[in-house]
């Protein structure tokens, strides 16, 4: 092999390895050449926790891009988030760093806002919530554990005592010794009262050992679920009447819901206040047959005279009847 | 006693040489035809051999990793664990060691045979030191291939990785997901060690090896002790050295 070909070929060998430390350091670094694309969103936050460069951001899940760089901002934390192209995160979106494992692996995660709200633009600043993460929550159990340790410490002390007074037990002890006769003749008294209620004596032994009461008993929820069987049918009838009356059906159902008939029926009201008013105040023929007593005087004296005729009739003979009644009526 | 003497004369004497190379650096331009021979000799040649071991560990290393990740479903992260591990580790120290078996053996069998058949008194007869014209082009060739083989040995290691990721039954990850875990959980930064690390174990075992042969003394049968024991010094250097280069670099 001459010197130009070996040359060539070291030339050729380190000039790959250059290309290959650039390669490596564009890939490892976010350099230009596979820089990814999408839009950048800022998300403050008062700790980034175990957050890191590199880290996924998701929406419902699904991801939608990294985070590019994260950077203390005056008092708070900021997560620089790169969105992928396309995505369009709601300006009332709001985000979060959710913890994705137990072994520190962290991920923020964007809720997807209302479908009404606009799109965040590049460089925007998105909301952002805090989310209680796996310290707080261990420090929370630690409370937790602190105060169930009182409780069962308070509990013990009840139970046995805290050296002042007895405790619990001590004082059911003593309760039990003290009143031990008095025990004793209750559990005599419940004794006797079970045998008799397991041999049926009394009310209650009968109630529990007598069959009959139970037939009786049977009957009556029988009787009383066929008077709700018979006013469950009432109901249902009332029911279907009034469905009728509703309707407008029948008589009640015209005069209720029929604007004609409740008309005519205003009329007819008004036309018979309209007679019993003539015939209080006397006008007409009826009013004055029931009002004016001159008419009652006329047709007593009419009475009279014929009266009177017809007792001449029968003195004067038929021939001068027709004269008589006529004189004695004119 | 002895061997401790012996082994503090060896620190010594590589020291020396590795100095009175750097006295003669302004001579490199004029040595341009041995630093390309040495070049094609400690990287182009030793590429292929550099190429299919790093690509098995890189393999193997996933195979492993899946094996043992799969009892805690941690699988995702195998892209992270090979990448790391090539770059910073055995990437470097897998170069040297090739370095060490292939370029160093060779490297001090030459000049053995150089120094047993009074070659190199020749050249310290003409004036000429065997620090430049011998050790000068060797090391400066080390200092510039060996970072190109250990990138070479990242990158390829990575790719055996993500092959076996992706064609293993029970790991089954695809290369996207294997590359992105490995980028996310990457600083270019990791790749940089190793390659520091690399060039050191590189210009160790290569003045180590020089030192050895240069100080052969007798005749041809000391020629093989000094390739073995060359071999031997370069690769305890090589451990040693990553140990106390890697808590440096930490």
């Amino acid at each position: 092999m001459n010197n130009a070909q070996q040359t060539a070929r070291v030339g050729l060998f380190f000039l790959l390895g250059l290309a290959l430390t650039w390669v490596t350091f564009e890939t490892l670094s976010g350099g230009t050449i596979f820089k990814e694309k999408g839009y950048m969103l800022i998300a403050g936050f008062e700790s980034l926790k175990e957050l890191k460069q590199g880290d996924d951001v998701r929406m419902a899940g699904v991801k939608i891009g990294t985070i590019e760089t994260t950077r203390l901002a005056g008092r708070r934390a900021e997560a620089v988030l790169r969105i992928d192209p396309g995505v369009k995160v709601a300006t009332d979106a709001t985000a979060s760093i959710v913890m994705a494992g137990l072994i520190g692996t962290n991920y923020v995660s964007i809720d997807l806002g209302s479908a009404s709200a606009g799109a965040l633009a590049d460089g925007a600043e998105i909301r952002t919530k805090v989310t209680p993460d796996i310290n707080s929550i261990m420090t929370d159990l630690g409370n937790l554990g602190q105060k169930l340790d009182g409780a069962l410490s308070s509990f013990g002390s009840a139970f046995n005592g805290d050296g002042k007074g007895g405790g619990l037990f001590q004082k059911l002890d003593k309760l039990v010794t003290d009143n031990s006769d008095r025990v004793s003749t209750t559990m005599t008294n419940l004794q006797e009262i079970t045998t008799k209620l397991n041999k049926g004596e009394g009310t209650l032994g009968k109630l529990i050992n007598d069959p009959s009461l139970h037939d009786e008993l049977v009957a009556a929820v029988d009787e009383i679920k066929s008077a709700a069987t018979q006013a469950k049918g009432f109901v249902s009838d009332a029911q279907g009447i009034i469905a009728q009356v509703k309707s407008g059906q029948g008589a009640l159902g015209t005069l209720v819901y029929d604007e004609a008939t409740a008309n005519n029926l205003r009329v007819t009201v008004a036309n018979i206040r309209s007679v019993s008013d003539k015939l209080a105040k006397g006008e007409g023929t009826l009013g004055k047959l029931i009002n004016d007593d001159t008419l009652y005087n006329t047709a007593q004296n009419t009475l009279k005279k014929a009266d009177r005729a017809i007792d001449g009739l029968g003195d004067s003979g038929p021939i001068t009847a027709v004269g008589i009644v006529a004189k004695s009526l004119f | 006693m002895k061997q401790l003497t012996s082994i503090l004369e060896g620190f010594g004497s590589t020291l020396q040489l590795f100095l009175r190379a750097l006295s003669y650096a302004g001579t490199l331009p004029r040595q341009r035809a041995r630093f390309i021979e040495q070049c094609y000799l400690i990287g182009y040649t030793t590429l292929p051999i550099v190429a299919i071991l790093s690509f098995f560990i890189g393999a193997v290393l996933a195979l492993q990793a899946g094996y043992s990740m799969q009892n805690f479903g941690a699988m995702q992260f195998i892209g992270s664990l090979v990448g790391l591990s090539m770059a910073r580790e055995l990437g470097p120290v897998m170069v040297a060691i090739l370095l060490a078996g292939r370029v160093g053996s060779a490297i001090t069998a030459e000049l053995a045979s150089m120094k047993v058949n009074q070659e190199v008194d020749a050249l310290e007869t003409m004036n000429i030191p065997p620090a430049r014209m011998l050790v000068l082009p060797r090391l400066a060739a080390a200092l510039v291939m060996v970072p190109v083989l250990a990138i070479i040995a990242d990158l390829v290691g990575w790719f055996g990785g993500a092959i076996v990721a992706k064609y293993t039954s029970f790991i089954s990850i695809e290369p996207e997901a294997y590359f992105s875990v490995l980028r996310r959980y990457m600083k270019f930064q990791d790749v940089m060690n190793g390659l520091i690390k690399a060039e050191i174990f590189g210009l160790g075992v290569v003045l180590v090896c020089c030192n050895i042969g240069l100080n052969t003394r007798g005749g041809p049968r000391e020629i093989g002790a000094s390739v073995t024991r060359a071999v031997v010094v370069s690769l305890i250097l090589i451990l040693v050295l990553d140990y106390f280069v890697t808590k440096v670099l930490i």
